[in-house]
């Protein structure tokens, strides 16, 4: 549907005005990338600098230790108090990590409950949603504990198993829903022909649902990549990850804003591509499949 | 949610499959990592840590008394609620107001609507640092351009109780907003076009259609959009822990941020999780209350 229907104004106007509201949504985006690429001594200027900044990557530099031209990379790799190259992969094995985890868990159940029935489902598919519930810091204060306990505590392990709890009623509600779009007639065809419920799934079923198992896993990633309280709670120096790290840019002498938005682009890019690439998913998924686009 | 006539119709063989050995992962894994620590927590709340003897001692209700006679936990919730019900209003008709806006084939609206959903993924950390830089008080550029027109009198938004909430909340509906958009453009796409071009011939008004057909039929979106939304709101941390800390005073300290600093800077270990615990009943209380109204299904 066209809300053209709703009435009044001209298609230009209309074009101008769409294009100033996302403008201006853009707008801190812009400006964070801005403040990345600057010199130090622009950050402070009064009144703010928004345009006619002059370009320098030494921020990035710091951060990265990736050269843009210069060969600072090499003397800073592993040297300076900003360099956020393990921080940035020590984010990338927890989100791969969680990820992959919740994968595999949430394809086998949510493939059964598209596909099977049993006594109380409606509670159990209610339970998974209501674990969606759960304020995070909840189930943060008993598993600093708990970690604490067991030797978890500041290891990807432990942050990758949390990850995968936090992403697990999402992947599990949304997998569902893309089983639920492929006819359950095909699994029955197959099982009069004496096919097992194993053989169906691996050999049928999942090939055509690799688009939307695909869709899921780029949504677990980011919402592990963005995580924050978990990290923050069960970390102390074996990892950190890069929205956590960002926030001890902040100290007492004042905040390092250039290197803390040169990470932020770092924490940024990634997240965005993989984003476009989900568009045609991304209501479904936000929505945990209760919604379809 | 197509499962209601699939059940009629499937053959014998289909009921009768053992759905267990496919659910057993998922069961372990929310036993271990949310039943568990759900358990866990309730032990905690009825324990408090010990300075003197360097442990954990059991103390009764004392933690749970203390709880309900605690203004600041009472203030901590008010602050969420009041945070949790502005920025909802404001992204529910924000995000209408621009999911019809951009509801339209024209060329570049594609376009639009795809950078709309970059904020989605910026980590709400690094947000809560972007607005941070953008309101701060010497520097900022939301600061300056507010002080030009003349909205802002004071030095600063987020050191002056009585703006510093704002200040968080506008970091909140910035990167929320779009949430709604997409979720309404979808929700607009879906719809037929026979009422509406019916109601254009009948003579109806623009105001008419909207408030008559798109509204109404906007029910089931509007509600996930609430639900959804609301959950996330009411667990707020990142942005206070980043932007704030909960101060100016407690001006900002949402039910979240005061469990935790409670637990971790108070080193008062059951007390947080008790508070903890509370916000937990309360979101299951009224998101269950709410899906039963609203009769969502899942």
């Amino acid at each position: 549907m066209s809300a053209s229907y709703h009435g009044s104004g001209s298609r230009v106007l209309r074009a101008l005005a769409a294009w100033t509201v996302v403008a201006l949504f853009f707008f801190p985006i812009y400006y964070w990338f801005s403040v990345a690429f600057r010199p130090e001594n622009q950050i402070f200027n009064r009144p703010p600098l928004v345009f006619g900044w002059d370009f320098s990557a030494k921020s990035f530099e710091e951060v990265f230790g990736i050269s843009f031209g210069g060969d600072a990379a090499r003397s800073l790799a592993g040297g300076g108090n900003f360099y956020m190259m393990p921080r940035l992969i020590d984010t990338i094995i927890v989100a791969v990590g969680s990820t992959a985890l919740v994968v595999v868990i949430a394809t086998l159940a949510s493939y059964s409950l598209s596909r099977m029935r049993f006594r109380a489902q409606h509670h159990f598919v209610f339970w998974i949603l209501s674990t969606r519930m759960m304020p995070p810091v909840a189930v943060a204060i008993p598993m600093f504990f708990i970690y604490k306990e067991i030797g978890l505590m500041d290891t990807h392990v432990g942050i990758i198993l949390v990850h995968a709890l936090m992403n697990l009623p999402l992947a599990v509600l949304l997998l569902k829903s893309f089983f639920d779009d492929i006819p359950q007639e095909i699994d029955e065809a197959a099982l009069i022909d004496g096919a097992s419920r194993w053989l169906i799934f691996r050999r049928i079923v999942l090939p055509m649902a690799l688009g939307g198992i695909a869709a899921t896993a780029v949504l677990c990633f980011i919402f592990s990549w963005t995580e924050f309280l978990f990290v923050l709670t069960l970390t102390q120096t074996g990892l950190k990850t890069v929205p956590v790290v960002s926030s001890t840019f902040v100290t007492s002498t004042g905040t390092a804003w250039g290197k803390m938005a040169a990470l932020g682009v770092g924490a940024m890019v990634p997240a965005f591509i993989f984003i476009l690439l989900v568009q045609k998913n991304l209501v479904r998924g936000l929505t945990m499949g209760g919604l379809k686009q | 949610m197509s499962a209601g006539s699939a059940r009629l119709t499937a053959p014998k063989s289909m009921i009768s499959d053992h759905a267990f050995p496919w659910l057993a992962p998922l069961v372990a894994m929310l036993i271990v990592f949310a039943v568990f620590p759900f358990f866990y927590n309730v032990w905690l709340s009825f324990q408090e840590f010990v300075p003197r003897e360097r442990a954990l001692e059991f103390v009764g209700t004392e933690n749970w008394t203390k709880l309900f006679a605690d203004s600041r936990m009472w203030g901590a919730l008010g602050i969420t609620l009041l945070y949790t019900a502005i920025c909802l209003v404001v992204q529910l008709v924000l995000g209408l107001g621009i999911a019809l806006l951009l509801d339209s084939d024209d060329p570049g609206f594609g376009f639009l609507r795809g950078v709309l959903t970059l904020t989605l993924v910026i980590p709400p950390a690094i947000t809560g640092m972007m607005f941070l830089l953008l309101e701060d008080a010497q520097f900022g550029v939301f600061t300056y351009a507010l002080k030009s027109i003349g909205l802002l009198q004071g030095q600063s938004i987020l050191g002056n109780p009585s703006t510093a909430l704002m200040g968080v909340m506008i970091a909140d509906i910035w990167q929320w907003t779009p949430f709604m958009v997409l979720i309404f453009l979808a929700g607009l796409r879906a719809m037929p076009t026979e009422p509406f071009e019916s109601a254009v011939i009948d003579g109806a008004s623009g105001w008419q259609i909207f408030r008559r057909l798109t509204l109404p039929m906007l029910g089931k979106v509007i509600a996930i959009a609430v639900l959804i939304r609301g959950i996330d709101l009411f667990r707020t941390f990142d942005y206070v822990y980043v932007m704030t800390s909960g101060g100016p005073g407690t001006a900002t300290y949402t039910l979240s941020l005061y469990a935790w600093q409670q637990t971790f800077s108070f080193i008062n270990w059951g007390y947080g999780a008790a508070i903890s615990l509370f916000s937990l009943f309360v979101i299951l209380i009224v998101a269950n209350v709410f899906v039963a109204v609203t009769r969502l299904r899942w």
